[in-house]
């Protein structure tokens, strides 16, 4: 474990992804052992918490621990540890902007600095896993602080949260992997992709043994993911594309194997307990299958807002009347896999034979095909774009022809056509330090409407602006600073920012009575005032029109 | 009549701790400050500071008598080369304002001297627990080696470094080890004026845009921009107190990161205030405020934020 923080140290220091690549491929060749090799791995895909044995079989998905820690813990022991009080942790921890950091630079003058062997770690998380009092986990992670190194301290905290802010994605590990066992790259991440498990994959190609890596059932495989078109913008010419209508619910993975099933979230979650009744209608798919499509709430042929969706995951369990009053279908995509091998570098044209085939033979209601069309021209786009508008959908997805499945990759082959629901202008009313590159500067930015002389929060937006905006924008918000609330700074209502989002909702959460979805901002108002902004009747007005675009619901408020 | 220390607004009569833009402004009608203070202040181009004031140089250890009555004595401090601090003797009570001020061994100018007093006006530059700082002997490595590892695989190696002090302290470094350095703008202006305190700096030459292979680089961090857009194969390294923590590597653009300092670090902080004997401190810059409570509960000292710019009410 120390020599992995030393590696993650080096990793850090070099700005390319070459060199990145290189110094955790020279640190891979060190480890002795397959069970070290195995824990490095899981170790730097923030997955230490993976090390236990996890079960899985035809019937039973065991998911692997997680260990969810709060700073709570970790401020309470860096406290018993160090003897610091809160209020000089809080200000060191604003300062660096990374918890397992200020954990190493505090407990620096302070640990005993014995070794960590990457065995010990994972014992050490496992205990950490298996105790339920907090005061427990206090006391324990008190005497890691105590006893290891400061580097390896930061690392060991850093995994926990997975956040370990080194400018290290996981195709640069499956690299290393390569570079570290002799393996081309597209080797290793074809068996990745086939097994879905980057430590097994490092031991097979350590051993010479890749080919023999089969693909697994029920162990969740990475989305393809679509590109955003931007707003008017063309696909690339000279090649064809399909099109489909783009839902708006739930990405969803389904594993069936002669009547098991499995459904698994964007997020690797085993999510079946959630629907019941797709998991029986996917039984009905002959043979095995990985397919991947959305998960939405349906009624009378079309899909149902997502708000009717959230309702129903949000009840913590799920009753036979919400199956009833909403209604799920899995949308289907894509095959990823089919009656023993992987379909991932068969053509879409291929998969979609097989999807259709595998829909059509499951005969089930809850089991649709999502509809597509050749592409003719792409004059065509905007008249689809506003049709799929008015079925009730998000807006459209292209899929060049002829392209592979590339699991995890946001590519060119497929692009999402998708407009900003409506715009806004509103006030920045508090701003907040963001975390790692955004630590000293104020990048999270609550907003408000307005409300005759009054401002009513309804969002936080955190993306849209570019890095010497947010400096500058920075610079103007402490000049109008009126108030401190811990980290978040309160400001005049002065800023004007242009938000687009998808959506509108009512919630309790915000003073306006409304929340906005995926809001994000397009652009610094420095020609607008504050009265300039937008008011609460203006968001009343979209919140009704957005109803209107969600015709047959059911119940009355949305 | 009073004398003030580091005003940035004319004053009758005003100490200059060191020659750092911010602790030395122009326009007072006495200016005492130590002769290297001097020699640099001369060289700024930013304006005529001395101009149209008594200058006053102040040796160390040679108490001056005021007016009032108050005798003042210049103590070296480890900052930059010229940097003192100030004792301030009057009726009975020893009053001594460090400036800005580090306690380990500086790579280029004097060794701190801890003067026992009974009121210590100190900074707090990086007055919180997680600023801890390479030795001058580990910096010099690390900054070596740095240059070494770059120039071997065939990229440029790049420091950046403020320019009066921490740039000639890398300058003199990489010389010594015998590194060719290539050294910008005002940077290589000040070296000369270092050399009259009796450092020796051998065989570096002035950037060439035109000619940078083989050479490691010393250059001011508004300067990064413009090495980065040339396309060459530059690595970049920031030797600053700032970069004891990974966020200065979004900060200064640079991937190597030098935790090195003309500042003390915090427990050299609590150590030099230690030292002193001090019942009463003032803290000045940076974490004043967390600086002087953690004097307050941890110490019992008098301990309070105060504002920069200090008058020291000696009648």
């Amino acid at each position: 474990m120390d020599a992995l923080a030393e590696a993650c140290e080096r990793v850090a220091s070099h700005a390319g992804r070459l060199a990145k690549v290189a110094a955790l491929a020279e640190y891979f060749r060190t480890l002795e052992s397959d069970e070290d090799l195995r824990r490095a791995v899981q170790f730097l895909l923030g997955r230490p918490a993976a090390m236990a044995p996890a079960v899985s079989n035809l019937f039973e998905t065991v998911e692997a621990p997680k260990l969810a820690l709060g700073y709570a813990v970790i401020r309470d022991a860096l406290r018993a540890a160090s003897g610091w009080d809160d209020e000089t942790l809080r200000v060191c921890h604003r300062e660096v902007g990374d918890g397992g950091e200020t954990v190493g630079l505090i407990m620096a003058p302070f640990t005993a600095g014995e070794p960590m062997s990457l065995e010990r770690a994972e014992q050490l998380y496992l205990q950490l896993h298996a105790m339920r009092r907090a005061d427990a986990r206090v006391r324990m992670m008190t005497e890691i602080f105590r006893t290891y190194r400061p580097l390896t301290l930061k690392y060991f905290i850093k995994a926990i949260g997975n956040s370990f802010r080194i400018g290290l994605q996981e195709k640069m590990v499956e690299e290393a992997v390569a570079a570290a066992t002799g393996k081309s790259a597209a080797a290793v991440r074809a068996a990745n992709n086939r097994l879905g498990d980057l430590a097994a994959v490092a031991i097979a190609a350590r051993h010479d043994q890749l080919d023999s890596i089969e693909a697994r059932l029920f162990h969740p495989m990475d989305f393809m993911l679509a590109k955003p078109l931007e707003d008017g913008a063309a696909p690339p010419e000279g090649v064809e594309w399909y099109v489909e209508e783009k839902y708006d619910g739930v990405r969803a993975q389904a594993h069936c194997d002669h009547g098991a099933v499995a459904i698994f979230s964007r997020g690797m979650e085993d999510v079946s307990k959630s629907y019941p009744e797709l998991v029986s209608a996917l039984g009905r798919v002959p043979g095995s299958a990985i397919l991947d499509g959305e998960i939405l709430a349906w009624r009378d042929g079309r899909a149902l807002s997502f708000t009717m969706l959230q309702q129903r995951l949000a009840r913590k369990k799920l009753t036979e009347a919400m199956q009833v009053s909403i209604p799920v279908v899995f949308m289907g995509y894509d095959v990823l896999y089919r009656d023993g091998g992987l379909t991932l570098d068969q053509t879409l044209e291929e998969r979609r034979a097989m999807l259709e085939a595998a829909v059509n033979d499951a005969a089930s209601d809850r089991v649709l095909l999502s509809p597509q069309a050749k592409l003719a021209d792409v004059a065509e786009i905007p008249a689809r774009y506003e049709a799929a508008r008015e079925n009730g959908n998000e807006g459209l997805l292209l899929k060049r022809a002829g392209s592979l499945y590339e699991p995890g990759k946001r590519g060119g082959a497929w692009l999402k056509v998708k407009r900003a629901f409506a715009t806004l202008d509103v006030v920045i009313t508090a701003a907040e330090q963001g975390h790692g590159k955004r630590a000293t500067v104020l990048s999270d930015y609550t907003f408000a409407v307005r409300s005759g002389d009054q401002y009513l929060n309804i969002g936080k937006a955190y993306s849209g602006l570019t890095d010497a905006e947010i400096r500058e924008m920075t610079k103007v918000l402490r000049d109008i600073a009126i108030g401190r609330y811990s980290r978040v700074l309160l400001v005049k209502p002065q800023q004007v920012l242009e938000v687009g989002f998808d959506g509108i909702q009512k919630s309790p959460r915000h003073k306006s009575g409304y929340a906005l979805r995926f809001p994000r901002i397009l652009r610094w108002r420095t020609d607008k005032r504050a009265e300039d902004c937008d008011t609460i009747e203006r968001v009343q007005e979209l919140y009704q029109s957005s109803l209107n675009l969600t015709p047959n619901r059911v119940g009355d408020d949305a | 009549m009073g004398l003030w220390l580091d005003s940035i607004v004319p004053v009758a009569a005003n100490w200059i701790s060191h020659a750092h833009s911010d602790h030395s402004r122009g326009g007072h009608g006495r200016i005492l400050a130590s002769p290297e203070t001097i020699r640099f202040l001369r060289l700024r181009e930013d304006e005529q500071i001395l101009a149209g004031s008594v200058i006053e140089p102040m040796e160390c250890d040679a108490p001056v008598s005021l007016p009032s009555g108050a005798v003042i004595t210049a103590k070296p401090a480890a900052h930059i080369t010229g940097a003192r601090q100030l004792l301030v003797e009057f009726g009975g009570e020893r009053l001594l304002y460090t400036g800005d001020i580090k306690l380990q061994k500086p790579l280029l100018g004097a060794e701190t001297e801890i003067v026992p007093c009974d009121h210590l006006i100190i900074e707090s530059t990086f007055g919180l627990p997680v600023y801890r700082f390479l030795t001058c002997e580990q910096a010099a490595e690390r900054i070596v080696r740095f240059a070494r590892e770059c120039l071997s695989e065939g990229s440029i190696p790049v420091f950046l470094g403020y320019p009066l002090g921490r740039g000639q302290e890398i300058v003199y470094t990489l010389c010594r080890a015998g590194i060719p350095t290539a050294v910008h703008g005002a940077i290589a202006r000040l070296i000369p004026a270092h050399e009259e305190s009796g450092y020796q700096f051998c065989g570096w030459e002035p950037y060439d845009a035109a000619n940078m292979p083989g050479k490691a680089h010393v250059v001011t961090p508004g300067f990064r921009n413009t090495l980065e857009a040339s396309g060459k194969p530059v690595r970049i390294a920031y030797v600053s107190g700032w970069a004891a923590v990974d966020n200065a590597r979004a900060r200064s653009g640079a991937e190597e990161l030098i935790p090195y300092s003309d500042h003390a670090g915090f427990q050299e902080l609590l150590d030099i205030v230690d030292g002193s004997g001090a019942r009463r401190v003032d803290v000045v810059h940076g974490y004043t405020e967390t600086f002087a409570r953690i004097l307050r509960e941890r110490r019992n000292i008098d301990a309070r934020a105060a504002m920069v710019g200090v008058h020291v009410e000696d009648d």
